[in-house]
């Protein structure tokens, strides 16, 4: 009966109808590509051997080794610091809040040149860097410097507003109930902010393995160095389609798992959803 | 229950604070188990007060005890809030949303989980009628049950200081009502000093052991409930706590043999206690103020012959408001006069606007309110 009634007062509403018309087409855009390439992937035969291959699984680890390095080193330099910006109001502190969101909307290619002539042999402190026998670009590390560069953003931004959301007025209990401010922040603000913060990592880790253009510029496409997913398949492309689409196909797979897992974990038990 | 060693804790001390362009001064002296209450328009600085008690605002100076101990002085000492045993409770009840009831109650405890705290916890969940609750959510309980929950979380860790900033505010009248009650059992079982923030004067009455008028970051007056709320002596004052009737008037006679003296104004004439003075100093005439609570008032449909009352005025009814929980009347007797009746009275009588009634009151119903100089703007109500 409810279901029925919400009908009827949707398709009476002009927004049920353009809403579900454009719901509709929406649907069909994103739909249809995804269940293309899962049909051309199960169209292969040896698409068992594609994936358990040594190139897949060489990427495979790659990315998830790089991204998890990302991810740690965004979430624990990025929570104090999206603390700091959700409770503070200092005008330095903003002018850094603006230019730690520049990589949101700055082409990954660009932030790989500029990373390239920061860190790069010749860059402003990667001469200084090499002098000390320490190089990043064309390495591993910097796989996982792009990703940062990329990512942080999503991290930071969600994780501040996470922690916006959480009215001071429970901190200042928790202490005068003798709680320390540390206690206070694990047992109080960390818990209330943290499906934010959730959902902030899964967006950060998706951009991360999904980086190409930075990596690219920045690190190199070196097979087991250098070589994520998405520059594997783009690599995979030129010779050969069946590959490009197993590991298209595991990178698509991984994308859904991290979707549910989201889901999961930011989940609020505690307001009955 | 909440038993203690040696001399029961006692809260005072002073505080300078400054927040933005609002400068607040306080003192305060709260016996064992007493109630001071702060009383006065929002703005005025009690919840500033309290803050700097609690130690989350600095105060410019001052020097706060708690329990005996020192906490704030400003020749060097700050404890930081979560080492100076409060229990503070506001309007909104803020319990954690993320945790269930019992770990709630239980936040401010150490050793979670041990056989004491589950003990402390159940103790208190007895006492505030929470029994069965202790799996729910906050969000699963009623508005009563809420606060009764952060009341006892309050508690739970053996306060010295019990701080509560409008605690019972969003809570409807009836429910009020109980929870005052309960709060009372709660302090003669266990006593902290207890300061209470409220501009509610029943609650004030009801609660308090002594009230501190405060307006604009100033104490106005401290001393008994019933004396400073009932018949409060000075006029700004009796603004802030609400009297209803003030007048301006002139002596006209007075009656030493009586105690009383005849006063009028604008189409007034009334019968109050006598001053302590003679003829003011300048030469001119005597002018007075005149307070009446509304609630002191009787209303007749006749002029009642052979009555003590020394007040009778005439008056047209001029408007009937509701003022739970009775009635508000305001009668035009050459000044309005208001008056509150319950209910049922209000129905046997008939009372509607326009119609014609007597207002009677004692002389010893009206009280004289200084007026002091110069006379201040009110900024606030």
């Amino acid at each position: 009966m409810a279901k029925l009634s919400t009908m009827g007062r949707l398709t009476a509403h002009p927004a049920g109808i353009l809403g579900g018309g454009g719901a509709l087409l929406f649907a069909l855009f994103i739909g249809l590509p995804v269940v293309a390439l899962l049909v051309r992937a199960a169209q292969q035969s040896d698409f068992l051997d594609a994936v358990t291959g040594d190139v897949a699984l060489t990427a495979l680890r790659l990315s998830l080794f790089t991204s998890i390095v990302s991810m740690a080193v965004v979430v624990a330099l990025g929570t104090p610091f999206a603390y700091l910006l959700a409770r503070n109001d200092n005008p330095w502190l903003r002018v850094v809040d603006h230019l730690v969101e520049l990589p949101l909307v700055l082409p990954p290619v660009v932030a790989g040149v500029a990373m390239l002539m920061a860190f790069g042999r010749n860059g402003l402190i990667g001469s200084g860097l090499e002098d000390l026998g320490i190089t990043i670009p064309f390495t591993t590390a910097a796989v996982v410097f792009a990703q940062i560069f990329v990512a942080s953003p999503f991290f930071i931004r969600a994780a501040k507003l996470g922690f916006q959301s959480v009215p001071r007025e429970y901190e200042d209990l928790a202490q005068t109930l003798g709680v320390s401010p540390w206690g206070t922040f694990f047992r109080v603000t960390l818990p209330l902010a943290g499906p934010a913060m959730f959902t902030g990592l899964g967006l950060a880790w998706a951009r991360a393995l999904s980086e190409f253009g930075a990596t690219m510029m920045f690190a190199g496409n070196l097979t087991g160095k250098t070589q994520t997913m998405p520059l594997a398949i783009m690599t995979a492309m030129e010779t050969s389609l069946d590959n490009a689409l197993a590991l298209s196909v595991m990178l698509l797979a991984g994308s859904v798992l991290m979707l549910a897992a989201l889901g999961l974990l930011t989940r609020r038990r505690w307001q009955g959803q | 229950m909440m038993d203690r060693q040696g001399e029961p804790p006692a809260a005072s001390g002073w505080v300078q604070c400054r927040v933005g362009g609002f400068s607040l001064e306080a003192d305060w002296e709260i016996e064992p188990g007493q109630v001071l209450v702060l009383f006065g328009p929002s703005g005025a600085g009690k919840s500033t007060t309290l803050r700097a008690i609690a130690g989350l605002l600095r105060p410019v100076s001052g020097h706060v005890e708690i329990g005996g101990r020192v906490v704030y002085d400003d020749g060097g000492v700050w404890v930081p809030t979560h080492e100076r045993r409060l229990g503070y409770l506001t309007q909104h009840y803020r319990l954690f949303p993320h945790l269930k009831v019992a770990a709630n109650i239980g936040f401010g405890l150490r050793d979670r989980g041990s056989p004491a705290s589950k003990e402390r916890i159940a103790e208190l969940s007895s006492l505030f009628q929470l029994e069965g609750l202790g799996d729910r959510y906050p969000w699963e309980l009623s508005g009563g049950q809420q606060q009764r929950v952060a009341l006892a979380r309050a508690l739970a860790p053996n306060p010295e200081m019990l701080l509560l900033d409008e605690p019972f505010a969003s809570l409807d009248a009836e429910l009020r009502r109980t929870l005052r009650r309960e709060l009372r059992l709660m302090l003669a079982q266990s006593p902290v000093p207890v300061m209470l923030v409220t501009h509610d004067r029943e609650e004030a009455l009801a609660l308090g052991d002594s009230v501190q008028v405060i307006n604009e970051g100033r104490t106005l007056v401290t001393g008994d409930p019933l004396e400073v709320l009932g018949q409060p002596g000075q006029g700004r004052v009796a603004r802030l706590v609400g009297v209803e009737n003030l007048f301006d008037l002139a002596v006209q006679v007075r009656n030493p043999r009586d105690g009383t003296m005849t006063c009028v104004g604008p189409g007034l004439r009334l019968e109050v206690p006598l001053d302590s003075g003679g003829a003011s100093p300048g030469g001119g005439e005597d002018r007075v103020t005149v307070g009446i609570r509304a609630s002191d008032i009787i209303l007749a449909k006749q002029e009642l012959s052979g009555s003590s009352a020394r007040n009778q005025l005439q008056g047209q009814v001029v408007s009937v408001e509701s003022h739970p929980p009775g009635y508000a009347v305001t009668l035009d007797c050459g000044q309005p006069l208001r008056c509150h009746i319950t209910g049922a009275a209000l129905e046997e009588m008939g009372i509607e606007a326009g119609q014609q009634l007597w207002a009677v009151f004692k002389a010893s119903s009206c009280f004289l309110v200084d007026q002091e100089q110069p006379p201040k703007s009110e900024t606030d109500h």
